[in-house]
């Protein structure tokens, strides 16, 4: 017998029989995930509405990773990428201008570009013929004398572009809310931190090739696993026994940060320890560079080496000790020490779609750079020593929310909750260091709520989690 | 020109010999690429390694969807991004994780069924024939998952103490986004 059935012993017991659909209301979400027990209501997973409510509320608000520079390095070049579901041209226009446009025809809808990547002189729609220039402008139409009775305003046509462009570091971000603070701003510290790790090494290029699959999974099982360095040791057993990499050499459980960002974003994973870091310091950047050049010679996998001196203005002296995984809320990964970045994108509840690209410094001497590629290939993506298994649990994991009895049942994520202090050092990062715990998780599903509550940007910026203090 | 266009059969070694000879090569080669099939479909990886010379190279390119003017750029070049760029190391590496018993995508096995079709030999040098074949994968896992890839392979093919061994494969998928949670199966 189900025991929901009965009369009413959890409060949440009338919920089950909330119209699948139905548009949650604030206090619903609020509901959805409890900060004082680390819980949540897997109907974040399974629900149509609130994916809807993410639509509009997070990726139509957040800024959202577009490509790198170095993808599009000529007049012309393209990109094809999204914005929750709104597909956009990331194009280098005449000017040198990088453009974020709606990949729509102003006319019947149709997709300009049904490439996904190439070089363009202008965008001509396959329907009627609509030319549009690389910065969107509407430039010609078929029959505007002699069909349209020249009775039609082509500056009035132009694509649909997003609010605001900008980039960090040739790491170009668009949102589509004209309200929404600077990129600069919106990333703060934590976040500049995370995509700093990208660029502790010099200038970057990301490698031909974006790697993209999709996988049957909710977009944010995706994203919070990012955080997980519990689950690697259990899910990833299989590439420490083929002898891909010593899983255990990687944790380093019992020195993890976890750093938190201001809507959202967060770092999670290893740190290194101070005294460490003192000796670290200590090596000369030219003894730094002899290092990365033996990183891929340890048998027990490769050991990233230490960043030289010029990364520590970059990520100040916590960015330089922190080895764990960022993630831009909300949904890009700057994985693999900074030399890949994954990005979550949603398909519906149901279903995310995967993209792995590899960046590399310039300076990266070529015998390194061949390992570093060869090693990424290997680690994720859809046949990834690692990757291959994450996709299994996600999947099984998203497919549990459907279940009316299943969907009844919170998730746990509770880990280290109550049992860690807030650092008041110097630094001005909000942050934790302690053992493998769930402290970003949590921050990531607290300030989700905050988003998701939120009608407008002015909203947000009045309403979201101040950053932790005290203890967590 | 692209890579996904299938090479025509150059003039060399192959089209010097008669036509005997050149249809028991051609069943031998088609044998071979049957019974690497069987193998994997029944799950006899080890056997499977055993085909591989140990300097072997096997790589997937990642596809992409392009218009005709970018052609070129179809498929990324070796050195590049991949899906698979192995080795016999990391091949055997790869059996070694589906023998672990913690290979969760394995596990519950996938099954799988090799259609292999459209054998050409392109040419004959030496010790070695290069050869291009038609592919079918469908995998079925769990029991809902259905996947299937299909493409185009260029084997090269060496012949050691008189028998085929394959020293190096190239997969042209005909799908650029793969829709699939993952790849954890052997092309």
């Amino acid at each position: 017998m189900c025991d929901f059935a009965h009369d009413g012993e959890r409060e949440d017991d009338m919920d089950l029989i909330h119209e699948a659909g139905a548009a949650p209301d604030k206090a619903d979400i609020r509901s959805y995930f409890d900060p004082a027990s680390g819980t949540l209501d897997r109907r974040v997973f399974a629900d149509e509405a609130v994916y809807k409510l993410e639509m509009q509320n997070i990726f139509a608000r957040a800024w959202n990773f577009m490509c790198h520079e170095s993808q599009i390095p000529n007049i012309g070049d393209y990109f094809i990428n999204y914005i929750g579901e709104d597909q956009v041209i990331v194009v280098r226009d005449k000017q040198g201008e990088v453009q974020v446009l709606l990949n729509t025809c102003r006319h019947r809808g149709n997709a300009l570009c049904r490439a996904e990547q190439g070089n363009a002189k202008s965008f001509v729609c396959s329907y009627h013929g609509w030319n549009y220039d690389l910065n969107g402008d509407l430039i010609g139409v078929p029959g505007l004398t002699s069909y349209y009775h020249k009775d039609l305003d082509k500056s009035k046509w132009g694509l649909a572009k997003a609010a605001q462009v900008d980039h960090f570091h040739g790491f170009y971000f668009a949102t589509l809310d004209p309200d929404a603070p600077s990129l600069h701003d919106y990333l703060g510290e934590v976040g500049r931190i995370g995509l700093g790790l990208l660029v502790a090494n010099g200038d970057v290029v990301i490698v031909d090739g974006v790697q993209k699959n999709v996988i049957d999974c909710n977009w944010k099982i995706a994203v919070d696993n990012l955080f997980d360095w519990y689950h690697v040791q259990y899910s990833h057993a299989s590439a420490g026994i083929a002898g891909f990499m010593d899983i255990a050499a990687i944790l380093h459980p019992n020195n993890q940060m976890v750093m938190f960002g201001e809507y959202g974003h967060a770092i999670s994973g290893p740190v290194i320890p101070l005294d460490k870091q003192a000796e670290i310091d200590a090596i000369s950047d030219e003894d730094k560079l002899k290092m990365a050049a033996d990183m891929f010679d340890n048998e027990r996998g490769p050991v990233p080496p230490p960043r030289v001196s010029f990364a520590k203005e970059l990520l100040g002296p916590v960015g330089m000790r922190c080895m764990g995984h960022p993630n831009i809320f909300p949904n890009l990964w700057v994985s693999t020490n900074g030399t890949q970045l994954s990005l979550r994108l949603p398909r519906g509840p149901f279903e995310t779609e995967i993209w792995w690209f590899t960046v590399l410094p310039k300076a990266m001497p070529e015998e390194i750079r061949k390992k570093q590629i060869l090693f990424n290939a290997h680690l994720f993506g859809p046949a990834g020593m690692l990757e291959q298994d994450d996709g299994e649990n996600w999947s099984q994991s998203t497919r549990a929310s459907r279940g009316v009895k299943a969907r009844s049942y919170r998730h746990n994520m509770s880990m280290g909750l109550g049992h860690d202090d807030v650092l008041t050092d110097n630094s001005t990062v909000s942050r934790v260091e302690t053992k493998i715990s769930e402290h970003a998780q949590r921050w990531l599903y607290r300030n989700w709520t905050d988003w998701l509550t939120a009608d407008s940007w002015a909203e947000l910026k009045a309403n979201h989690a101040p950053l932790p203090k005290g203890r967590v | 020109m692209s890579q996904a266009v299938a090479t025509p059969a150059r003039a060399s070694g192959v089209d010097a010999l008669p036509i005997q000879k050149r249809m028991e090569l051609q069943y031998e080669i088609e044998q071979l690429l049957y019974a690497e099939a069987a193998m994997i479909d029944g799950r006899r990886y080890r056997e499977w390694l055993d085909l591989w010379t140990e300097d072997c190279t096997y790589w997937m390119p990642i596809r992409r969807t392009v218009t005709l003017s970018d052609i070129d750029r179809e498929f990324t070049r070796r050195g590049d991004m991949s899906f698979y760029d192995d080795d016999k190391k990391s091949l055997t590496m790869r059996v070694a994780k589906m023998e672990s018993g913690s290979s969760w995508s394995e596990d519950p096995p996938s099954r799988t069924r090799h259609i292999v079709s459209n054998v050409r030999i392109l040419s004959t040098e030496g010790d070695e024939i290069e050869i291009e074949a038609a592919f079918l994968l469908y995998r079925s896992r769990l029991n809902t998952e259905e996947s299937s890839w299909v493409g185009r392979r260029v084997d090269r093919l060496r012949r050691v103490d008189g028998e085929l061994r394959i020293c190096a494969r190239e997969i042209y998928l005909d799908q650029t986004l793969i829709r699939a949670t993952n790849m954890s199966t052997l092309f």
